[in-house]
């Protein structure tokens, strides 16, 4: 047995500020941590997901690609499908338009619809896009199919973070 | 749309055009068929996923209707969703499940069933189960597509 006793009130005072402690540091260091991360995780924007399409398969008519990729969402990290529509348009480019209409985000079709052939249609509301991607106005949606970055990679298609365009 | 906080906002501000409400309907058991439901929960929710990311814009995916298998109260429990649902504009209401005794109540429901019996995932390899699902999925894209263009 120790001879010191604790009093009372020192009793309160180390439990108290250890408790406090522990919980300014568990408030702190995520604040810490928020800060510091974008420095310590590095260049992360460029990153190209490969496609399972073939560069020489891609033609004029636009074909529907699908690709997965992991997404981490602060608990859960999951294995998610990304989807494209390529072709190469006139000039011989290939264009990777994003699938997600700009109205709310159903996902589009080509050439569904029968009174407008050889577009983009989306079945929520209607909405029309031309084969470039252009909204077409008196529809729906107020801006273009957002375009996915390419590259090429031993001969298959790589895409990067769909990016948003001006609209019609 | 699904019960998140981001698409919910996104309802309140586009809520006209989000006219279709999916419902699950989920029923819970501890007998012999406690694992069939957990498959079929399971089956249910992926295909509801999928569905509601092919029609984001104009569904709203609500949180799984759960219930007691065979409790006598849950029609009642379902049609005061019901009336809710359509009390706030969603024209078209469909419920979603692999649980074979709602089809005897059909009729007291304005909303549509879709029933679909369960395929049990579990010992499928991967590339199966998705092409099946997304065989699914397409069915009942096409559903909901002739139904809208019925407006
Ligand atoms: S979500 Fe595409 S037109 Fe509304």
């Amino acid at each position: 047995m120790s001879k010191h006793r604790v009093s009372r009130r020192q009793f309160l005072n180390y439990t108290l500020t250890g408790v406090g402690g522990f919980m300014a540091a568990g408030m702190l260091m995520p604040m810490v941590r928020f800060a510091v991360d974008p420095v310590l995780k590095g260049e992360d924007a460029g990153d190209f997901i490969a496609t399972p399409l073939k560069i020489a398969d891609i033609t004029n008519e636009p074909q529907k690609v699908n690709f997965s990729f992991t997404q981490k969402d602060a608990w859960y990290e999951s294995e998610e499908t990304g989807t494209a529509w390529v072709f190469k348009n006139e000039g011989g480019e290939i264009v990777a338009l994003s699938p997600v209409c700009k109205h709310l985000g159903c996902v589009v079709d080509w050439n569904t619809d029968k009174k407008n052939p050889n577009m983009f249609f989306c079945p929520c509301h209607y909405g029309l896009y031309e084969k470039d991607g252009m909204n077409v106005k008196g529809t729906p949606p107020l801006a273009p199919l957002d375009v996915y970055p390419t590259k090429e990679k031993d001969g298959f298609l790589y895409v990067g973070k769909a990016e948003p365009r001006k609209g019609a | 749309m699904r019960w998140v906080a981001a698409d919910v906002e996104m309802y309140q501000k586009a809520a006209e055009y989000v006219d279709t409400a999916i419902v699950p309907l989920l029923p819970v058991s501890f007998g012999d068929d406690m694992k069939q439901n957990a498959s079929m929960a399971e089956f249910i929710g992926i295909l509801t996923t999928q569905l509601e990311k092919q029609f984001k814009g104009r569904i709203f995916l609500f949180p799984d209707f759960v219930y007691i298998k065979g409790h006598e109260a849950s029609i009642k429990a379902l049609k005061e969703w019901e009336n809710t649902l359509l009390d706030k504009q969603f024209k078209h209401v469909f419920y979603v499940t692999s649980d074979s005794s709602w089809r005897q109540q059909e009729k007291e429901l304005t909303g549509n069933l879709l029933w679909l019996p369960s395929l049990s995932l579990e010992h499928m390899q991967e590339q199966q189960k998705v092409s099946i699902v997304e065989d699914q999925v397409k069915q009942l894209l096409s559903l909901f597509t002739e139904k809208w263009q019925e407006d």
